[in-house]
């Protein structure tokens, strides 16, 4: 049985089973767990990803999870979770070995460390890249499409369903933000893909 | 063979005395309020070249660092060095030590809390970096940043700091540069007007 993907432009980022909650009631089928401990979160993830719902885990912020083989078994496994982020190469490279989808996270700052972040992308491919955060993409869309065709997350900083458009115009195929008054927004925009 | 240039084998006279106050800075950049990123060693020259009060060394190499940082001081300008880029160098007391004592740095530039407490006692200036990549992760970020008390916060990137600007003050009383990304003048004379002390950036056609 192989795990959802993402549909759609907009992945609600959340951090409680509230927002996982609010999510879920707007109608979306696909949520990432940005911050937050998520082992306090675990039934309601579990749950949701038995109904088919695609769930996706920063590994580098969110916590209660080693940055380990144990913990991504964990995830791949028992909670069914669709992929990971994180900004290590090797983690993503282990976690496709438990047939989680890779999502690189590249953090765009300065063009010193995008550049780093971008030498240091994955092979194969990963599933997307992650660029945090995300109201810089419109600056750096260029770069990054000099160096990968890879599909491009925007995640951090969006809050608002103006920035959210802005992201997407500038090439990014899906965007992230923790509001719900975004959420809203594009919770009428039909589903693509 | 490689020579290892630090101030135990090569003292200058000047070096005794390295000036770590922040006030000097504030004052600098008050008159051009710009800061050199350096990434390359050809990148210098230009630096030198131009009236910015400050060189901020990004990827340094730590122990061929003195003659670029007292080249830098030799013309009146300020050395900054991005201690958690380095490689070769620990991220700990020891290696901000090394860069006070024995190559003379200004002052270091760093993400990290801990080695802003190691720059204060070393008295030389601390630029902390406020890493802006997750709203989500801003309210801790600022508390951090309240608890570690730097002499200057860096807020990265550029383009993020209208946003931020207003619930960075209403926490912090620091005095804030605006790096990363900023590459067009409209974007430097946003920041300063949004009451930036400076920006820094690594295109040198902003470097007045």
């Amino acid at each position: 049985m192989r795990t959802p993907g993402v549909l759609g432009v907009m992945l609600p980022a959340v951090r409680d089973g509230a927002a996982l909650n609010q999510a879920l009631d707007l109608g979306y089928r696909q949520v990432l767990i940005e911050r937050g401990s998520l082992l306090a979160m675990v039934g309601p993830l579990a749950a949701a990803a038995r109904q088919g719902i695609a769930i996706f885990v920063n590994l580098d912020a969110v916590e209660g999870l080693a940055p380990d083989s144990a913990a991504l078994a964990f995830l791949a496994t028992d909670l069914g979770f669709s992929g990971v982020l994180s900004v290590k190469p090797q983690l993503l490279r282990d976690a496709s070995r438990f047939r989680l989808r890779t999502v690189q996270r590249i953090h765009a700052l300065d063009s010193t460390g995008l550049q780093t972040g971008l030498n240091s992308i994955v092979s194969p491919s990963p599933y997307a890249i992650a660029i945090a955060p995300a109201v810089a993409i419109p600056q750096v869309m260029p770069t990054i499409r000099a160096t990968t065709s890879t599909p491009i997350w925007g995640t951090g900083f969006i809050t608002s369903a103006d920035q959210a458009n802005e992201v997407l115009a500038a090439g990014a195929d899906v965007v992230s933000s923790g509001r719900i008054e975004v959420w809203r927004e594009f919770s009428r925009v039909p589903v693509r893909g | 063979m490689v020579a290892i240039a630090t101030r135990t084998i090569v003292p200058p006279a000047r070096l005794r005395s390295v000036d770590g106050s922040v006030g000097r800075l504030l004052e600098a950049f008050g008159r051009v309020p710009v800061a050199a990123v350096i990434r390359r060693g050809e990148e210098l020259p230009r630096a030198l070249a131009s009236h910015v009060p400050a060189v901020f060394f990004l990827r340094a190499p730590a122990f061929h660092l003195g003659p670029l940082v007292w080249a830098v001081q030799a013309r009146g300008k300020m050395a900054f060095v991005h201690i958690d880029l380095i490689a070769g160098l620990g991220k700990d007391r020891a290696g901000v030590a090394f860069l006070a004592r024995e190559i003379g740095v200004n002052g270091i530039i760093t993400s990290h809390s801990g080695l802003v407490a190691a720059a204060r006692a070393e008295r030389v200036i601390s630029v902390q970096r406020l890493l802006l990549y997750d709203d989500l992760g801003l309210p801790s970020a600022l508390s951090a940043l309240d608890h570690a008390r730097p002499d200057i916060v860096e807020v990265l990137p550029g383009v993020i700091f209208p946003l931020v600007v207003d619930q960075i003050r209403a926490r912090l009383s620091l005095p804030m540069i605006v790096g990363g990304f900023v590459r067009e003048p409209a974007q430097r004379e946003g920041a300063l007007h949004r009451g930036a002390l400076a920006i820094s950036t690594s295109t040198a056609e902003l470097w007045p």
